[in-house]
């Protein structure tokens, strides 16, 4: 699993020069805040708003997680991660008039409120973003596992049709239910080990092994298969199995439970992979139906969005842009899809709609990437 | 190309037209105009603070260093000071090549003129910051980094430049600019010894990347894609890098072995740039827009290396003119001699096939057709059969691309140096006039 951390903006030996560490030219010297499990940040001030950084230095005995927060609604200014003790690290802010405090979260520990201290004057500040509990995400993540589920029931009885088409040597009904099945499949977003070992068992890519590896399992090998003129006897064999690694998968999904930070991660990450996978045709192992399976992206990127909307809807103000750019990112590829069916592989579009398709890509990414540290489950929020 | 360049017009191998994928057809319906901003802007702040760093730099040299000896550890610790951004003029057309530099061509993928408008002024507020140096601002838990921190977590501006152009693919149907159109500005039409790859040819626009080191100008790349997602998208590009002068003096050397760019306009002669580089109002048949702007002439071209490397080292100094070892004019004492032509009609000295000869006769009927030469080397990786891929990014500066580049390289065609060079690539733009203050854009007298 991929492990987000905000980066702590590191300013070391910032040398001559700059006033503060890290702060533009406005900014004043860092104030040093020490920090420990029993004093979070003593008492602290500051001339007026701006930028400003603060320099944590941790005298506790483990390891910590320091925020600077609102203390009226609890949303978190900055925040400093895995803070190890005898460090000190520094938190740059732009700070708006009004009231802050920090909070200090060290392992064994219960959380502690620092002192709270209001900034003068009237100037307004970053926005602090109100942070999301565990308890706050949990019903999100059974609702995305329950969509799931319900998902591969319905891939289930598609890759079990499949799989007959096969036995029966009816493979233009395989070629169209292969498509069938292997939408359904990248509509579920398995993005990054959602479904472990399945994932490779299903729809695995052949880099590893090459073609003709017996190892090589999946859509994507039958893929292979159907659209290389492969006989019906070698492809019996790879679809039943796919068939039945879909039951397994189907059988094992509710015994899993989802990561809370996966929830958010996969808002961008099922994209990433679309454009590293499927508009560069590298998953095109013959059928030329890469556009298709973005779409299919699309389709599970909305899915969870919709799903975490009513979290996003009060942190994120780019969620509007967001749905343009998944509305655009649609409408390009769907203009690739003929009249008769057919899609049009990446390799054969004019540089120019490749282009508008690429850079429609690039911008919604752009625009999902904050989802994932915005609906991180920070344990760090006040109960309210 | 022109393994010299000394010579005031010292052409490049030619050109190409090669039809920049981009004429693209009408934009795409649907989704409405793109708003390859809102999702950046949208979740964390927006700005930055610009300017912090410059001050920095000038400290660490201390007083009574001798400056020579400054300049050349700044840049080799890339710590340039910055170049003013804001001027009649872009800055990064005039200075000497830098060390490294990213010759990058878009295609505009904004389809309204509203978007176009954007993406310029998005363009505009990166290279502001860019140049300048500064801190990025902080995003809080909203988001990742605004900043790719290669550089640190301070940018500083290692004497960055942005040069930012136009081709004449952008004055298509798609954003109502027919009317605008650059009246020199055309697509490249091959020259008969070249070997154009569409797919590395012509583009929307062009941004020329320049800096003291690498890192600054990837950095700065990565800012701008970053900044323009949606708005445009990268065509081809190459990254370039300037030797130093070996083993001595100021003049580096090609990967012919050659020392190249010896000879150029004054551009400390405001009358020279005014007559040979700057699009001068008023001119005939160019819109207003176009005043203080610059024609920015590409060419890539493959250096037959390990051919060249079988060739006796006098065929090499016949071919262009001066000697490999020195630099030297064949009939010259100094590196700047000038040669005599005059004296030696037949060239029995310096051959009339020589590529300094041809490119600059020096007479001076063909003093109007000197370009502002600027060359790097580039280096990326091998071909089929396992040859080195390296050469030149030639770039030159002109008022107008047929009377100058053009008829230098035209004069070129056929040179026996066209043996051992391949141009593959490149375009004609227009690079636009400066960025005059805080509230202008990059464009903004075409967009407005």
């Amino acid at each position: 699993m991929r492990h987000r951390r905000l980066a702590a903006v590191a300013c070391a030996a910032l040398a001559a020069g700059l006033a503060g560490c890290g702060g533009g030219p406005a900014a004043a010297p860092a104030d040093v805040i020490t920090v420990s499990s029993d004093q979070c940040g003593g008492s602290w001030h500051v001339a007026g708003p701006g930028w400003h950084t603060f320099e944590i230095a941790s005298q506790g005995e483990g390891g910590a997680e320091i925020d600077l927060i609102d203390p009226a609604s609890g949303g978190v200014y900055a925040e400093i991660e895995n803070v190890g003790p005898g460090t000190t690290t520094p938190m740059t802010v732009d700070l708006g008039s009004g009231p802050y405090a920090f909070l200090c979260l060290f392992s064994d520990f219960d959380p502690e409120l620092g002192a709270k201290v209001t900034v003068p004057g009237h100037a307004k500040g970053a926005a602090a973003i109100v942070p999301l509990t565990n308890g706050d995400l949990i019903p999100y993540a059974k609702k995305y596992q329950a969509y799931t589920e319900a998902g591969l029931k319905v891939l289930a009885a598609e890759t079990a049709t499949l799989a007959a088409d096969v036995r029966h040597a009816d493979l233009a009904a395989a070629k169209r239910d292969w498509l069938t099945a292997h939408l359904q499949y990248q509509t579920l977003g398995a993005a990054y080990g959602t479904f472990g070992d399945y994932d490779d068992q299903i729809d695995g890519r052949a880099d590893a092994t090459g073609v003709n590896s017996p190892q090589w399992t999946g859509f994507y090998r039958l893929e292979y298969g159907l659209w290389h003129g492969q006989s019906v006897t070698v492809l019996t064999p790879v679809a039943a199995t796919l068939a039945k690694d879909v039951s397994a998968l189907l059988a094992w999904w509710p015994t899993q439970q989802i990561p809370l930070l996966d929830v958010g991660l996969r808002s961008h990450e099922i994209l990433e992979n679309a454009l590293q996978f499927q508009l560069t045709g590298h998953d095109d192992y013959g059928s030329g139906t890469t556009l298709a399976t973005t779409l299919a992206n699309i389709a599970g990127t909305r899915a969870l969005l919709t799903l975490l909307h009513p979290l996003l809807a009060p942190r994120y103000a780019g969620l509007a842009a967001v749905n343009s750019g998944l509305d655009l990112l649609q409408s390009l590829i769907e203009k690739e899809h003929r009249p008769n069916g057919a899609w049009v592989p990446v390799s054969a579009l004019p540089t120019s709609t490749r282009q508008a398709i690429d850079a429609a890509c690039g911008a919604v990414l752009q625009s999902l990437a904050p989802i994932a540290s915005i609906t991180e489950p920070r344990n760090t929020a006040i109960e309210r | 190309m022109n393994a010299e360049s000394q010579e005031p017009p010292s052409g490049p191998a030619a050109s190409s037209e090669a039809t920049g994928p981009s004429s693209a057809g009408p934009a795409a319906p649907g989704a409405g105009r793109r708003s390859f901003l809102r999702g950046l802007a949208g979740g964390v702040a927006g700005g930055v603070v610009a300017g912090g760093a410059a001050g920095y730099y000038s400290r660490n040299i201390a007083p009574g260093t001798d400056p020579a000896a400054a300049a050349n550890e700044a840049a080799v610790t890339g710590r340039l000071p910055a170049v003013p951004f804001h001027g009649r003029h872009q800055a990064g057309i005039l200075p000497p090549p830098s060390r490294a530099t990213a010759v990058v061509s878009f295609d505009v993928t904004a389809d309204d003129k509203a978007s176009l408008t954007e993406l310029f002024q998005t363009v505009t507020d990166r290279a502001r910051f860019l140049t300048a140096g500064g801190t990025p601002p902080p995003v809080g838990i909203g988001g990742p980094p605004s900043d790719s921190g290669v550089l640190g977590p301070t940018v500083v501006p290692d004497g960055l430049t942005v040069t930012f152009g136009v081709g004449s693919t952008l004055f298509d149907e798609r954003f109502g600019l027919a009317s605008s159109r650059p009246a020199r500005l055309t697509a490249m039409q091959p020259f008969p010894n070249d070997d154009l790859d569409p797919a590395q040819c012509g583009g929307d626009l062009i941004l020329q990347l320049r800096a003291g080191s690498t890192d600054t100008v990837l950095h700065a790349l990565r800012d701008i894609a970053k900044n323009t997602r949606g708005g445009m998208q990268v065509n081809w590009r190459i990254d370039g890098f300037v030797s130093p002068a070996r083993p001595t003096g100021t003049v580096p050397r090609n990967l012919l072995g050659f020392m190249d760019g010896i000879a150029n306009p004054a551009v400390t002669s405001a009358s020279d740039m005014n007559s040979l580089v700057w699009v001068q109002p008023g001119t005939a048949g160019e819109p207003a827009w176009t005043a203080g702007g610059s024609y920015f002439v590409v060419r890539l071209i493959r250096m037959l290396v390990e051919f060249w490397d079988r060739v006796d080292v006098f065929e090499q100094e016949l071919m262009i003119g001066r000697r490999r070892a020195t630099g030297l004019p064949l009939d010259g004492t100094t590196i700047d001699s000038v040669p005599n032509y005059t004296l030696d009609p037949t060239g029995d000295v310096i051959p009339l096939t020589a590529h300094i000869r041809i490119a600059n006769p020096r007479l001076p009927k063909y003093n109007a057709s000197r370009i502002l030469r600027r060359g790097w080397n580039y280096d990326r990786g091998i071909d089929s059969v396992g040859d080195l891929d390296m050469g030149l990014i030639f770039t030159c500066f002109q008022q107008d691309i047929e009377r100058q580049f053009k008829a230098v390289q035209t004069r070129l065609i056929d040179e026996p140096l066209t043996d051992y060079i391949s141009p593959f690539g490149g375009g004609y733009f227009l690079a636009l006039p400066g960025v005059t203050g805080p509230s202008d854009y990059y464009g903004r007298a075409l967009l407005a």
